[in-house]
């Protein structure tokens, strides 16, 4: 497998960055995942984390190095996330569970899968043209999608807020799992997920644009610049995660993932693992950390010197 | 589709106020050089400079780092840090030891003890090329692995796994003493449960639990190592590796090869630090060394008829087929 892949996310005009990120691969898989931790509900940046966590791990688990049902997978990985944050809600007796949404897309041979839960996206663009969105669970989706169908719209349904999501994980009741693929990929193509804070700022045809214009590492923090740009102070977390599928072959120079290089048992990945709950999400290290370490090792050697004979 | 490997600094190079004469050896993680002090003496210095994350091309000094590998980067780098952090606080002869730790050009720097000697790996080949019936002696061989034990004693105390030794990896100086190297792969497991990328194995010396990603890794690890070792200095080649051996065992019979070259005891060990099982191992290497101290009379077993026979047998089928 060959692809590009850039993430990107932005605190924007808010307290805390409640969205999460990452990828990770194997050999022949990957997995790429974003979740947006929810406002009103305690704790949203650890539900976000634990979604993500509970997806790498199962995806290191089982993908070996491909998953033998990546359908199955997203869904199962998808509702694990769920009932790891109802059990954290209990186990700390909290009187509400956190909350997040999460997207998840597996690549794996030609194909694409994915899955989602709320209001955080995928689009897939080939071409130049959108080839297919991920449709929110929220309440002004499901009107568009039953409006579309010609179907009747319930008539209270004008009382609900547009951002109100009807379902996402840590609700009480079974979290709404959509799974859509295998799709075929042709090189060129741009997958992207992202959380409600780059939608909710940047209109799909300016998305689209911007992908299709640019390379992932360039279009990623140029998305996330126009989303915090148009929604001024008050941003929301914005967070962008674009990979470009290179296909099997083609030996161009571009800086690309080759999951060729990684051995069979090989696993490489950017979500955190081993975090305890709760715990704020492991820093990239720093330039001050960099030092840190450095000092420290430094007075360790000074002080096993000193014990020397 | 292998892209080119990152420069090395050329010699003459200045770091951290260290004079780079020459590079010594490129792994993974980065490239060894030897350098001089400002007293003129000898030092080694890894870099950190991982091949398959940073480019660099001849003649410049930062490497240059995609975006897209940057959060690998810095794990790695993590790595790297924790490498230096444990050789830091161990101070045994057995072990090689750090003297500084430094950033310049936008990378890492661990200056280590520049030892000169020969690895263990080039000593099993010199003497296995002799073609004598023993590679080493056997006392040779007890009292080598005594050293080596410890030294990964003292690592495991301070709840780290070594996690790749291997002949390549004994430094043998030239005062003679053992002197465990690279520690890249080295961790510390017993503070953290998730691994991101499993350390890189050698094959033959890897303990099964290595190919898992689900295995438990501890002392019994290093301890198989340190039997493939023992094996690789009776015999004068690594052993087969463990995914052949979980489907073909055929370590008892290679060692009965060894039978009244080695004495009973000595091989027995071997092939109890090799066991397949992680819980049939000696647990701990105080353990292991108990046994090899042993030093009572050896036995020595001759093979029967039937198991020479069987050894004929073998080796003409082996030959058949290469």
């Amino acid at each position: 497998m060959r692809f590009h892949v850039y993430q990107v996310s932005r605190k924007g005009g808010r307290q805390k960055n409640e969205d999460r990120m990452g990828y990770c691969y194997t050999r022949s898989a990957g997995l790429f995942a974003l979740a947006d931790g929810m406002g009103g509900h305690p704790e949203g940046e650890v539900a976000a984390q634990m979604a993500l966590q509970t997806l790498s791990a199962l995806f290191q688990r089982d993908a070996r190095p491909t998953l033998k049902d990546p359908l199955r997978f997203l869904q199962e990985a998808v509702l694990a996330g769920h009932h790891q944050l109802l059990r954290y809600a209990t186990e700390r007796g909290l009187m509400d569970t956190p909350r997040t949404t999460v997207v998840a897309c597996v690549v794996q041979g030609q194909s694409a899968y994915w899955a989602h839960c709320g209001d955080s996206r995928l689009y897939l663009v080939r071409d130049g043209k959108l080839l297919a969105r991920t449709r929110d669970h929220s309440y002004t989706e499901l009107h568009g999608a039953l409006a579309q169908s010609g179907q009747p719209i319930p008539m209270d349904a004008q009382r609900f807020n547009r951002n109100v999501l009807f379902t996402c994980l840590g609700s009480p009741g079974k979290p709404v799992v959509d799974t859509a693929g295998p799709t075929v990929l042709q090189p060129g193509d741009r997958l992207m997920l992202c959380s409600d804070g780059l939608w909710g700022a940047v209109a799909d045809e300016a998305i689209v644009e911007t992908l299709t214009r640019h390379v992932v590492s360039d279009a990623v923090p140029e998305l996330a610049e126009m989303a915090l740009r148009a929604a001024g102070a008050k941003s929301d977390n914005v967070t962008v995660l674009a990979l470009e599928w290179e296909g099997a072959e083609g030996a161009d120079e571009a800086p690309v993932v080759h999951t060729r290089s990684l051995g069979e048992e090989v696993f490489a990945s950017t979500i955190q693992a081993s975090l305890a709950a709760g715990e704020a999400p492991v820093e990239e290290l720093d330039d001050a950390e960099i030092e840190r370490s450095i000092r420290e090792i430094n007075e360790a050697i000074k002080r096993s010197s000193l014990k020397k004979p | 589709m292998s892209k080119p490997k990152p420069a090395p600094l050329p010699a003459g190079t200045v770091v951290g106020g260290y004079v780079i004469v020459k590079k010594l050896a490129a792994g993974g993680f980065g490239v060894v050089y030897l350098a001089e002090d400002a007293d003129r003496h000898n030092v080694a210095i890894k870099e950190y400079l991982p091949a398959s994350l940073a480019e660099r091309s001849a003649g410049e000094l930062t490497p240059r780092v995609k975006p897209e590998k940057q959060p690998l980067y810095r794990l790695g780098l993590k790595s790297f840090f924790e490498e230096g952090r444990s050789l830091a606080q161990i101070s045994h002869p057995s072990v090689v030891s750090v003297l500084n730790f430094f950033r310049e050009n936008e990378t890492v720097y661990m200056v280590m003890n520049y030892l000169q000697g020969d690895t263990l790996q080039d000593f099993i080949v010199t003497a296995r090329d002799l073609k004598r019936d023993k590679v080493f002696r056997e006392s040779t061989i007890r009292s080598l692995f005594d050293e080596i034990l410890r030294g990964l004693r003292i690592v495991h105390q301070h709840k780290m796994l070594h996690l790749d030794i291997k002949p390549a990896n004994v430094f043998i100086t030239n005062d003679n003493r053992a002197v465990m190297l690279d520690f890249g792969a080295a961790r510390e497991v017993l503070s953290k449960e998730g691994n991101f990328i499993r350390p890189m194995y050698t094959p033959g010396f890897a303990a099964p639990e290595m190919y898992r990603r689900d295995g438990t890794l501890g002392p019994w690890t290093d301890i198989y190592a340190i039997g493939a070792c023992i094996y690789a200095c009776m015999q004068g080649y690594p052993p087969n590796d463990a995914p052949q051996r979980i489907e073909k065992d055929r370590l008892a019979l290679s060692l009965s090869r060894l039978r009244n070259v080695y004495s009973d005891n000595l091989i027995e060990v071997t092939e109890w630090c090799m066991s397949l099982d992680p819980l049939s191992r000696p647990q701990s290497v105080f353990a292991l060394q108990k046994e090899l101290a042993r030093e009572t009379e050896r036995r020595y077993t001759k093979l029967s008829f039937s198991e020479r026979m069987k050894l004929q047998f073998e080796s003409l089928k082996a030959g058949a087929k290469s």
